[in-house]
């Protein structure tokens, strides 16, 4: 069922080929130049910042983007809606209220980055734990409740920086809301990358159930679908994988609405491949922004700045495209 | 004891109920036809029967309790074709269809070769053979309609719930559908997997005299009367159907092949 097609499978073999010509990029694009000569002749500095530096924040790059699109096409799809993100039950506002005690609290970007996976934990389930209260379990008040948390985070986020040091920690709290793949080490990522690759396995595992949770309620339970669980661990799941993400990098627009939004306009369906595709349009997305983030610049600019600016167009671009053939 | 049984059923949205200590039977290898003017509670009936809506009361399939079954077991016994499908997503037409083995399957596993050529068979036999790859949201309301019912014949279930299945059809249609549903009640006796039968809400009085064993009349959420077209005289159903659509009479009628068909017209200039 839902298994990719002639066309999907072209587009998905010319997306995984430029999200490696882009993650051999990512390895060598920076402020430390570095080559491949100089890596294989076993340069220990070069070797280092490579291992360091480089390996790791293209690991996020490419693996954090391509979760931001596959939980991004999960969404869409359960809440019927092109709109809909891993935002509406305010996963990205938990991790920045998380990530600013954090800031205030703590010492260290690990403990920085615990704090914002927490806070965003916290806000997935006391959204989803405040929509079982509906007994009918409808799509809508998971996504009241997602508003609801989005605004007490919200407001814990303000109370926060008004507390906050103004030229440090405001600072710093400011930044990190930003999204940016700079200061990730390999040290600190290993945990989130796994749980984040495991989540997206089990999403694609579930894909044929994702689907069937596209029908309305009433017609997926008649399909044998236990609605209400289904639902709670597959959105659980996506949620988990994406703050494994923002907790490492903070905030990054726009990824995780307009891979899976691509990847659908382009193969005109939603099946495996379409996941697929929409990972991989997400990995593209992200390391595409994070080169030119770390290149444009003698500093170093917000991740968000670039792949709004590389997505809008696109998607504008595939819209009227798509207005035009149909 | 009757295939299903529906007793005392009591369904309605917000504590208010629609449909008020509903019971009747329903004969296997039987198609049911529900009537009622609009508001009269079949909807609800049939999201109550098939457990979309909390509901007090009880269905019984043969001995089994439908309240006490899993959506999958449920799924399994029983299926449901809604006035409108609510898929909205881009999905082609084959794999509409292949949804309907879902309770047949594993949570991981997917949908054999042989399943594809059920959904196949059925699409052909509601006349939508060769639209498999077509994308579903690009089909009219009928062949969605048609499309919804491919899924239904698709699977070997037992008892089938359909709410106005032939709203969005047009006239030859109307007929096909439920020509393919009276072959589903025939396959169900001829084949391994137990008898069947079909409760359908249906929006044409006409097409429900001439397609159905047995008609439930439903008003203001009670059963007003049950009518058998078959055997019931024409004076005594035009009396029970005056209660739902007024004043109205029913004419014999054969077409080209002499075979006998009901025509309900509607009495002008009196509205109750």
């Amino acid at each position: 069922m839902a298994l990719p097609t002639a066309k999907t499978k072209l587009f998905c073999a010319a997306g995984a080929i430029l999200m490696i010509a882009l993650a051999a990029a990512s390895l060598f694009v920076g402020k430390y130049p570095l080559s491949l000569e100089g890596i294989l002749g076993r340069d220990p500095m070069q070797l280092r910042v490579f291992w360091t530096l480089r390996a790791s924040r293209t690991a996020v790059g490419v693996i954090g983007g391509f979760a931001l699109g596959v939980a991004g096409f999960v969404y869409q799809t359960v809440f019927r809606n092109p709109l809909a993100s891993p935002d509406v039950i305010g996963v990205s506002s938990g991790a920045s209220a998380g990530a600013a005690a954090g800031i205030l609290f703590l010492s260290g970007a690990a403990a920085v980055t615990a704090s914002a996976f927490a806070g965003a934990l916290a806000a997935v389930i006391l959204a989803l734990a405040l929509s079982s209260l509906d007994r009918a379990g409808r799509n809508s008040t998971i996504v009241l409740a997602g508003i609801a948390v989005h605004s007490l985070a919200q407001t814990a986020l303000m109370c926060l920086k008004l507390t906050a040091d103004p030229e440090r920690e405001l600072a710093s709290i400011e930044y990190w809301i930003m999204g940016s793949l700079n200061g990730i080490s390999g040290y600190s990522i290993g945990a989130n990358l796994i749980l984040c690759l495991l989540c997206a396995a089990v999403l694609f595992l579930l894909h044929r159930q994702i689907l069937l949770l596209s029908a309305e309620e009433g017609e997926a339970r008649m399909l044998g679908v236990n609605v209400g669980r289904l639902r709670l661990v597959v959105l659980l799941t996506a949620t988990l994988a994406v703050s494994c993400i923002v907790s490492l990098s903070g905030l990054i627009s726009f990824v995780g609405l307009l891979a899976p939004h691509g990847a659908r306009l382009l193969t005109k369906r939603n099946s495996m491949g379409t996941m697929l595709l929409g990972g991989m349009l997400g990995s593209i997305l992200l390391t595409g922004a994070d080169i030119l983030a770390r290149s444009v610049s003698s500093t170093e600019l917000p991740v968000s700045i670039f792949t709004s600016l590389l997505g809008a167009p696109f998607l504008i671009f595939l819209i009227i495209r798509g207005r035009q053939k149909a | 004891m009757s295939f299903f049984t529906v007793e005392n059923l009591t369904a309605g949205y917000g504590g208010k109920p629609v449909v008020d200590h509903i019971s009747f039977e329903l004969e296997e290898g039987s198609l049911m036809g529900l009537l009622g003017a609009n508001g009269s509670g079949k909807t609800t009936l049939l999201k109550a029967v098939c457990g979309i809506l909390p509901h007090r009361g009880s269905c019984t399939l043969e001995k089994t309790v439908l309240e006490k079954l899993s959506p999958r077991e449920l799924a399994r016994l029983c299926s449901y074709i809604p006035q409108r499908s609510g898929i909205s997503i881009d999905i082609s037409v084959l794999d509409v269809v292949l949804m309907g083995f879902n309770p047949r399957l594993g949570l991981l596993e997917y949908s054999s070769a042989q399943m594809k050529e059920r959904a196949r068979q059925a699409l052909n036999r509601t006349g939508l053979g060769g639209w498999e790859e077509e994308n579903y949201l690009h089909l009219s309301e009928g062949q969605k309609q048609l499309c919804i019912l491919a899924r239904t014949l698709a699977v070997e279930g037992r008892l089938l719930l359909l709410d106005e299945p032939e709203s969005a059809l047009d006239f030859r249609y109307r007929y096909r559908m439920l020509e393919l549903l009276q072959e589903w009640l025939r396959d169900g006796e001829q084949g391994e997997n137990g008898k069947r039968a079909a409760l359908a809400a249906l929006h044409d009085p006409s097409l429900a005299l001439n397609c159905c064993d047995s008609l439930l009349l439903l008003s203001e959420g009670k059963i007003r009367a049950v009518l058998h077209p078959g055997t019931d005289s024409l004076e005594s159903m035009e009396k029970q159907l005056a209660v739902i659509y007024g004043s109205v009479s029913l004419h014999r009628c054969r077409d080209k092949s002499g075979r006998e068909q009901l025509v309900m017209l509607k009495e002008s200039g009196e509205n109750e």
